[in-house]
């Protein structure tokens, strides 16, 4: 993540203008959560892990999405600490978070998990 | 009673909170491009202010319908019938399973109906956090604007793939 800490795209804010590392938090914390959820899907498939049932009626879905949220909300807490008051290049994160939606949607893709 | 109960419920899980995301959604695409200013203009309140709260409308409406579709209209979908139960009435996902020919609705459509709108509810909460957090700026800021508008995008078509399976399994299989 370094690059996109301070890589040639980062800029310092103009004065009196918000930085945009909370916005970029809130963007790759939401791809990081997606591909949380995917991943959660795939290993239960595989037959690798499957996450305990929060709430029976609902069976499996409910683990494998609370855990996927939980782990959104934490990685979005913490790249908030970490780059609130920075200026980001918005471009890699913006990839990355498109790149793991894109990972999460083939994921929970049925026909992908006869692969397995 | 005309409509069940849970027939009641699915429709406000379809048709209101879905539907009511799938327009917010749209709404705040279009807005983002409609309302765009050059870089660093000056945003007026009302302006900043109203695509602000179309975007957390967006984000409330589609987090209710999933937390509702997961926890009130999966349940009684996926219930088990008793042993030896003829008359599947009442039990959507055995009547699909119990058809080869209705199978994928369960196998196909409803699996990606379970998952892949909490991909849409999370990234569309990351839009709506952009849009009022930065609600002085947003507008006139081409970058956050792209970034918001990938997300926005994306959520769109999972959402409109969703609503549609949805409609193909309720139309077969209504939950009454």
């Amino acid at each position: 993540m370094g690059t996109m800490n301070e890589g040639a795209g980062a800029r310092a804010a103009a004065p009196g203008r918000r930085t945009n590392g909370a916005a970029m938090a809130a963007t790759l914390a939401a791809g990081i959560g997606a591909a949380a959820l995917g991943l959660f899907v795939l290993l239960n498939a595989a037959g690798v892990y499957s996450a305990p049932s929060i709430y029976p009626p609902a069976g499996g879905l409910s683990g494998r999405s609370t855990f996927a949220v939980v782990l959104w909300l934490a990685a979005w807490w913490i790249l908030d600490q970490r780059w609130r008051e920075r200026d980001l290049a918005p471009g890699p994160i913006v990839g990355w978070t498109v790149a793991m939606a894109a990972f999460s949607v083939i994921a929970t893709f049925p026909p992908v998990w006869e692969l397995f | 009673m005309l409509f069940s109960t849970r027939s009641l419920l699915t429709m406000l899980h379809g048709l209101v909170l879905s539907g009511g995301a799938i327009m917010a959604i749209a709404a705040a695409l279009f807005a983002l491009r409609a309302m765009a200013l050059p870089e660093g203009a000056p945003v007026s309140e009302r302006q900043g202010n109203n695509f602000a709260w179309v975007a957390v409308a967006a984000a409330v409406l589609l987090w209710l319908a999933v937390l509702g579709g997961t926890y009130i209209v999966f349940p009684p979908y996926r219930a088990t019938p008793p042993e030896g139960l003829l008359d599947l009435t009442g039990y959507p996902r055995a009547i699909l399973l119990a058809d080869p020919s209705k199978r994928w609705l369960h196998t196909f459509a409803m699996e990606i109906k379970e998952h892949m709108p909490w991909i849409a509810a999370m990234l569309t909460t990351a839009a709506a956090f952009i849009a009022h957090r930065y609600r002085s700026t947003l507008l006139a800021e081409g970058s956050l604007r792209r970034a918001t508008g990938w997300m926005l995008s994306i959520s769109m078509v999972l959402v409109l793939c969703v609503a549609l399976l949805g409609v193909f399994v309720n139309k077969i299989a209504p939950l009454e």
